[in-house]
């Protein structure tokens, strides 16, 4: 054995020799589709193994792929988020972790597992949700990454990242990977390339059935479920919540829709089925997770080291029927309520009123609004109508803006002369 | 590196911290302030700085609910307008598409929710449930029957009900408009 | 994606206790939703072979493992290095360094799923392929066998051997350099009865069956209750005014693009409201009438398989379950009925009827396979089971002619590649990059283990060298495409012997996504070879 590595908890761990042999022939050289700017060798091994901090946001079927995919990579320094807590049906694909981990932290199980599987790289958990942290937080990572199922997750966190972005301040914007694990992996550049937001109509409606059907007219076993979930649960146990993950309630439900479905004649009713349906699940696999893993790490890989070209936009894999992927690139939107719309900087003066800053804005030619309604990311300013709202805010009409929103503040207008709100940055002269 | 970050650190810059208004904040916002409601439908917010949770009083001024004060609650989420809000009735109510626990049978609140349509939409969608009740797709099964069944007893039993007053032993709300 | 009928039946076999799945089933509950108890049963009978412990070999395991093969073996001689160390997540970093490598990635493998049975073999391929007859016997114990960046002459007579003796198992080969790789399976035919496809079979508008024809014409639709009119379900209002059309209209259905607007428009006058959505949805389905329910072409093909002419006890029980379709479809001129009945506007009432006259004439359908199977001699062994998924899915049935590794290349006419290089250069270029690539390190050797622990140093290649070995790999007439050409080639002598942990990563889902579609008989796996760029982030066929 030649170079035996010593680490005893010291924070930079030397690597062993051959430890980059597979890596270091990408960094070690540039190729064809190589950006000129790529400086290979010593430098760019340093930027990733020393100075990249990246996030790494959800630990389940995609985090797991990529905690390991990133710390093989060279990643040293990978924070992780996730607010759930181990489930036994995560096992068939989460492999960082084990029966015995069934019930712990997401976060806290996947980070210590590749600290001990991967000498030298650190791996900072925090079991939450991302919503807790601030934009400081945020300000640290040069790379987000998100195997994220939820909607509204990603939504905030792309929201979160473009608002991010400062135009004075480079470093304030930080390339977001997303991976779905219906099979999309693809780069977002906050204000410079397509949004999260941008493409929210691409999303496929979860299914939902009409109400009147579920109460009078069920003909299929999910017809049964949903009148359980939406009508039966609510009536009996009144403003109790439905846990989707407490396999008492799921089995109330269950027992719920039989009974219906024995009344009306129809079959197929069963626990799975019901927990299926009342917690929307998505099938699930290994091999779709670590494709889509590996192709977010990819491009967080040839982002961080400007190696080789990173993909332009989204990528799609259909694995049903053979191999069939689908690259492109998703366009930005003019009117995305996230990363659309203008931001204005407005210098006025410290003596300005709503009124007046009102009348400014109707006045101005180049944007043209007809009656703005103001708000601030906390509180409402002054709102055109329903009535009862314009009378609650008519007495800020006569404030000085600088009572309401403060030096470097913003404002949101709304009207519907605008294709979706302006952003004002207010500066006092 | 990429090149958007080849250029220089700026440190106080990222001193600067700005809370942001989220896109659904900002939608429920200008859904609200172009509203185009008629003389017939309020919206009230019993808290004017949360504009996610309001009600609305539709007074139909024509058809069988004609007289009466109909309360929807409305409920928006911060996943608004993937999403649609969650609305129900607060009052018990005889109607074919409204349940006694307040639940609304109406097309755009479930099944046929896109984020194109807005609150606008809805209250329009509401009150023609008050206007053109739909017999066909109950929710209020007993009502359903007699209002295809029996149009005048149903005519009664609505009138009867708004008063407050009991249908077949089943204790109504009074929604008599003041 | 599995509709409701199979996820009932995959959980209702499978629960033990009372109602609430066992934890076997809970576990596996995300996957079971997709092939149900029968690829689950499937892929716990499987036994893989991965001759390596590359990170590629490893991760393709990986994505077997944990949803829950039987068995698998990695045949593999080599000793850890510091190299490996550092790519592979089945090890344990320099810990491993020095150990067999096969039994360090089988132990840190199988802990991913203690029902999986692994096992380390570090005896070498070459040796074993010295006696073809000894190693056919031990190859034909496996289900599947996966080579990752196998030595080229090894690859040629590995492939070969496999190819002659059809009951030997399919081989996927798999080579990655870098960010680019390819992988196709070998194997000589693949029949699939569960493809998943979306293909809708067919409702017999057109030819409704009696019962199905006089419950349509026993309605009253004048006198109807307008509640009651507005659930007759939409296949009934079909049927109906479709009998009526044809009276008169010489029995003919609507054929001319007006007659088809005056259908549509003798069904939208029966509204009693203006959105009636019951017979809004008959409007949007009148095309149902003049799609005339035949044996879909891609069934007719598999049909006329010369195969079925022989007697049914000598072929498999798929074949014996075509030739009895075949039966059918001859006297019948149309597919078995499903009884499944997509959901539609009607009340409970109307649509639980409707239900049950789908599905007894779809059993008695599916009686009469079975009373052909019965005559043919062809009933034994194949059970109620099987009969049931075959009738079900006989609209999206599949065979695939699959191809011996390395075909392409040796095609006389060359045909086929001078059209991959022309219709899709991008992946040609890699293709035969990454063919090329294999046959110079090949020729170099193991030069490698000379070198001092942790000093390796990946191999020179040029660009020349390269291209001489590609060009000799295409038929004379045909070039390679040259700025892509000159994209693959630079990138491959750039990386020629890197694994990458992300490629790996890739190349392992991919794999063994294909594999599980090859073990569980469902979905359809790729037809032909797989190219990966990794660098755009696309993948392709040729």
């Amino acid at each position: 054995m030649s170079v035996q590595p010593h680490f005893n908890g010291s924070a930079v761990p030397h690597d062993w020799a051959g430890r980059y042999y597979h890596i270091d022939q990408i960094l070690n050289a540039p190729g064809p589709r190589t950006d000129p700017a790529f400086l290979a060798g010593d430098e760019v091994k340093d930027f990733l193994r020393n100075q990249v901090k990246i996030l790494v946001i959800g630990a389940g079927g995609l985090g797991c792929e990529i905690l390991a995919n990133l710390a093989l990579t060279g990643f040293k320094d990978i924070h992780v988020i996730d607010m759930d807590t181990i489930d036994i049906s995560n096992l068939n694909r989460q492999f960082l972790f084990r029966q015995k981990d069934v019930g712990k932290s997401k976060a806290t199980i996947a980070a210590e597992f590749i600290m001990k599987r991967v000498p030298g790289v650190k791996v900072t958990p925090y079991h939450g949700k991302i919503q807790d942290k601030d934009d400081d937080y945020y300000m640290q990572f040069n790379i987000i990454i998100c195997g994220l199922d939820s909607v509204e997750a990603r939504r905030w966190i792309n929201a979160t990242l473009v608002n991010l972005v400062d135009p004075e301040n480079p470093e304030s914007l930080k390339p977001l990977i997303d991976g779905g694990f219906k099979g999309q992996a693809r780069v977002i550049l906050p204000t410079i390339t397509s949004c999260y937001e941008c493409s929210l109509d691409m999303l496929n409606k979860p299914t939902a059935f009409p109400i009147c059907t579920i109460a009078n007219t069920p003909r299929l076993p999910e017809h049964c479920i949903e009148w359980a979930s939406v009508l039966e649960w609510p009536r009996i146990h009144g403003d109790k919540k439905l846990d989707t993950d407490d396999p008492e309630h799921i089995t109330w439900l269950y027992k719920a829709a039989a009974a219906r479905a024995h009344e009306f004649n129809i079959e197929g009713v069963n626990w799975s089925l019901t927990q299926g349906v009342v917690k929307n699940i998505i099938p699930a696999i290994a091999s779709t997770n670590a494709i889509i893993a590996a192709s977010c790490c990819n491009e967080a890989f040839k982002i961080a080291t400007s190696s080789a070209a990173y993909l332009n936009n989204y990528f799609m894999l259909i694995g049903t029927d053979g191999v069939y992927s689908y690259t492109f690139e998703h366009e930005k939107r003019d009117d995305c309520p996230v990363c659309g719309g203008e931001a204005l900087d407005l210098s006025i003066s410290s003596n300005t009123t709503v009124e007046q800053l009102i009348e400014m804005l109707v006045e101005k030619q180049d944007i043209q609004i007809k009656k703005p309604s103001l708000s601030t990311p906390t509180k409402q300013i002054y709102l055109q109508a329903p009535p009862q709202l314009e009378e609650a805010t008519r007495p800020n009409l006569s404030k000085k803006i600088l009572e309401l929103v403060p030096a470097g503040g913003e404002i949101t207008v709304t009207a519907s002369t605008l294709p979706f709100s302006l952003s004002l940055r207010i500066n006092y002269t | 590196m990429i090149k958007i970050w080849s250029m220089k650190k700026n440190e106080d810059a990222a001193a600067k911290k700005k809370p942001k208004t989220s896109a659904a904040q900002i939608r429920v916002q200008k859904d609200l302030t172009e509203l185009d409601l008629p003389a017939t439908m309020k919206t009230h917010f019993s808290d004017p700085a949360d504009l996610l949770n309001f009600s609305l009083t539709i007074t139909p001024d024509e058809g069988m609910y004609r007289g009466g004060a109909f309360v929807f609650s409305f409920a928006i989420n911060a996943n608004y307008p993937h999403e649609p809000p969650k609305v129900k009735c607060t009052q018990k109510i005889y109607h074919p598409n409204v349940d006694l626990e307040g639940n609304v049978c109406l097309n755009i609140l479930r099944e046929d929710w896109k984020p194109v349509l807005n609150l606008n939409s809805i209250m329009v969608g509401l009150q023609y449930l008050f206007l053109e009740p739909n017999a066909d797709d109950p929710l209020n099964k007993e009502a359903a029957m007699e209002m295809s069944k029996n149009r005048d007893v149903f005519l009664q039993h609505v009138k009867q009900s708004m008063r407050g007053g009991s249908v077949k032993g089943i204790q109504y709300d009074s929604v008599i408009a003041r | 994606m599995a509709d409701s009928k199979d996820i009932e039946s995959a959980t209702t076999a499978i629960i033990l206790d009372g109602i609430v799945p066992d934890s076997r089933t809970r576990r596996y509950d995300r996957q079971l939703r997709l092939w149900a108890a029968s690829g689950q049963s499937a892929l716990e009978h499987s036994r893989i072979l991965v001759l390596s412990s590359s990170a590629t070999s490893s991760s393709i395991l990986k994505n077997l493992v944990l949803p829950g093969i039987g068995h698998f073996t990695i045949l593999d001689k080599s000793i850890v290095t510091p190299e490996d160390a550092g790519n592979n997540f089945f090890l344990e970093g320099p810990d491993s360094i020095g150990k067999s490598r096969a039994e360090e990635t089988v132990h840190f493998l199988a802990e991913l799923n203690e029902g999986v049975d692994g096992r380390a073999d570090t005896r070498e391929l070459r040796e074993l392929l010295n006696d073809p007859k000894g190693a056919a016997e031990w190859l034909g114990t496996y289900t599947i066998v996966i080579a990752h960046n196998l030595d080229n002459g090894l690859l040629e007579k590995l492939s070969t051997l496999l190819w002659e003796d059809e009951s030997l198992p399919p081989l996927v080969v798999v080579h990655s350099a870098g960010f680019l790789a390819e992988f196709a399976i070998q194997f000589h035919e693949h029949t699939i009865i569960e493809s998943h496809l979306e293909s809708s079979p067919s409702l017999r508008i057109d030819k409704a069956f009696p019962a199905l024809r006089d419950y349509a014409l026993s309605l009253d639709f004048q006198n109807m209750d307008p509640t009651d009119h507005s659930h007759i379900p939409y296949v009934v209002i079909l049927v109906r005014v479709l009998e009526e059309w044809r009276n008169t209209h010489n029995g003919l259905p609507p054929q001319t693009y007006p007659e088809k607007q005056a259908f549509k428009a003798k069904i939208s006058s029966m509204k009693r409201k203006f959105d009636e959505e019951n017979v809004e949805e008959a409007e949007s389905q009148a095309y149902r009438c003049w799609t005339t329910s035949a044996v879909p072409s891609e069934i007719s093909a598999l049909l006329s398989d010369p195969r079925l002419s022989q007697p049914a006890l000598s072929l498999p029980p798929f074949f014996r379950l075509l030739k009895a379709l075949k039966k059918f479809t001859e006297r019948h001129d149309i597919l078995p009925l499903t009884s499944t009945l997509p959901d539609m506007k009607a009340n409970t009432e109307e649509y639980v009827k409707l239900q049950r006259m789908y599905k007894n004439r779809a059993a008695e359908e599916k009686a009469e396979i079975r009373e052909i199977l019965v005559e043919d001699g062809g009933a034994e062994g194949v059970d109620d089971v099987l009969i049931d998924q075959f009738v079900k899915n006989a609209h999206r049935l599949k065979i695939l002619n699959g191809r011996k590794w390395g075909t392409l290349e040796k095609e006389k006419d060359g045909e086929r590649i001078i059209n991959a290089l022309e219709s899709s250069p991008k992946q040609a270029a890699t293709h035969f990059g990454l063919s090329a690539l294999q046959r110079v390190l090949s020729k170099r050797g193991n030069t490698n283990q000379s070198q001092r622990q942790g000093q390796l140093q990946p191999p020179k290649i040029t660009i020349e060298e390269l291209t001489a070995e590609a060009q000799a790999l295409l038929p004379s007439g045909a070039s390679l495409p040259e700025t892509e050409w000159n994209e693959v080639a630079g990138e491959l002598v750039r990386a020629p012997t890197a694994d990458l942990p992300n490629s790996a990563a890739f190349l392992g889902g991919l794999v063994a996504q294909e594999v599980i579609k090859m073990i569980t008989k469902q979905y359809v796996p790729v037809d032909g070879i797989c190219v990966i760029d990794l660098i755009e982030t696309w993948t392709g066929v040729i």
